[in-house]
């Protein structure tokens, strides 16, 4: 009789944890609901994003085409820039050669006048070799410019390479890879076409400091002075 | 004495523009090399060369693995060498001295800077 007292309380004991269980499950469905009707409203929000993701980096691969299309481009015009510097550079030193003939031509035919003109066509065309190996240096920038342009391709890359490991597993993400991977060997991406005399004179600094061993302290201070 | 340079860089442009600028410092003697592999192979097809002016950034063998190896060869480790690059960090600097550049310059460069550090090397040199 005592045996079924006991297991009368602790079926009571149950039942009472059933009911706070009802209890706490009524308040409950209402959260849940409210949880399912945001997941529900999230889901085509979502589908959206990743649509919007897919679509965007489906167009890096053409981004990252069109920035090599850029650097070849640009090279090839730098080419045809120096061919026809190169043929200036030519002219000059053919027209040199025949002013500074005529100006030391013994035969007398030349009059002072005519020898000072002769002098002046000389000193003009210094300054045009001048000027014409100036071209020659500014194109330096293409150099400059075309590694500029490899590192935000690089981080083009980088960006859809993220997106594509992060989209793996999704069936309908269609992230395609680059044709051309680029090299991270290939450019500084700290590289500024700049007047660099001041940097050099801080480089030469360095180079002599370092050559006489100097110690590391010292070189820090000299570029602390920047 | 003959000096015979091997300019080294991945951009046609630059290898043009560091050949014309030794040219207008009248020294005509030089062979080209896109990168620190086929450098190497330069300067096993011409002993003769004496001077390497290079950049750091190329595909490959970078500019400064060439500068390690160039060292590290009991062949080749007396030559010159010449960094020009683009590089300007004070690590880098560093670390390009440190593996053997006797000189470095900044780009974009002028003749009369490239003129200097080539005197500055040769007569270190000699």
């Amino acid at each position: 009789m005592k045996n079924d007292a006991s297991v009368m309380n602790k079926l009571f004991e149950k039942l009472d944890d059933l009911k706070t269980i009802f209890l706490y499950s009524e308040k409950l469905i209402p959260v849940i609901q409210k949880l399912i009707d945001f997941m529900r409203n999230t889901i085509p929000l979502l589908e959206n994003i990743n649509n919007s993701i897919t679509e965007t980096a489906s167009k890096f691969p053409t981004a990252s085409s069109q920035i090599d299309s850029v650097t070849s481009a640009t090279e090839m015009a730098t080419t045809e820039i120096l061919d026809t510097v190169d043929k200036i550079f030519m002219e000059i030193n053919s027209a040199k050669l025949n002013v500074e003939n005529l100006i030391s031509s013994q035969d007398g035919s030349l009059n002072n006048e005519s020898k000072e003109k002769l002098n002046l066509i000389n000193a003009a065309l210094d300054k045009i070799n001048q000027y014409a190996n100036n071209v020659t240096l500014s194109l330096q920038v293409q150099d400059i410019t075309s590694q500029q342009l490899a590192a935000v391709n690089y981080l083009i890359q980088s960006v859809q390479s993220r997106l594509g490991s992060l989209f793996q597993d999704l069936e309908d993400s269609n992230i395609s890879g680059m044709s051309k991977y680029v090299d991270k060997n290939v450019f500084n991406e700290n590289a500024r076409y700049q007047d660099t005399t001041q940097q050099q004179k801080e480089i030469d600094q360095l180079v002599t400091t370092n050559k006489s061993t100097t110690s590391q302290d010292e070189i820090d201070k000299l570029f602390l002075k920047k | 004495m003959n000096i015979k340079f091997l300019v080294v860089d991945d951009s046609v442009t630059m290898r043009r523009i560091v050949i014309n600028s030794l040219s207008s410092l009248n020294f005509k003697d030089y062979v080209e090399a896109a990168d620190g592999n086929e450098a190497l192979n330069k300067l096993e097809e011409n002993p003769d060369i004496n001077f390497v002016i290079t950049d750091w950034n190329m595909p490959g063998m970078t500019g400064l693995d060439l500068v390690k190896a160039i060292r590290a060869s009991e062949k080749f480790n007396h030559l010159a060498i010449l960094m020009v690059t683009t590089r300007g960090l004070k690590e880098d600097i560093i670390e390009a001295l440190k593996s053997g550049v006797n000189n470095y310059i900044l780009k974009p460069f002028t003749p009369a800077v490239l003129k200097e550090k080539i005197e500055q090397i040769l007569n270190s040199k000699n």
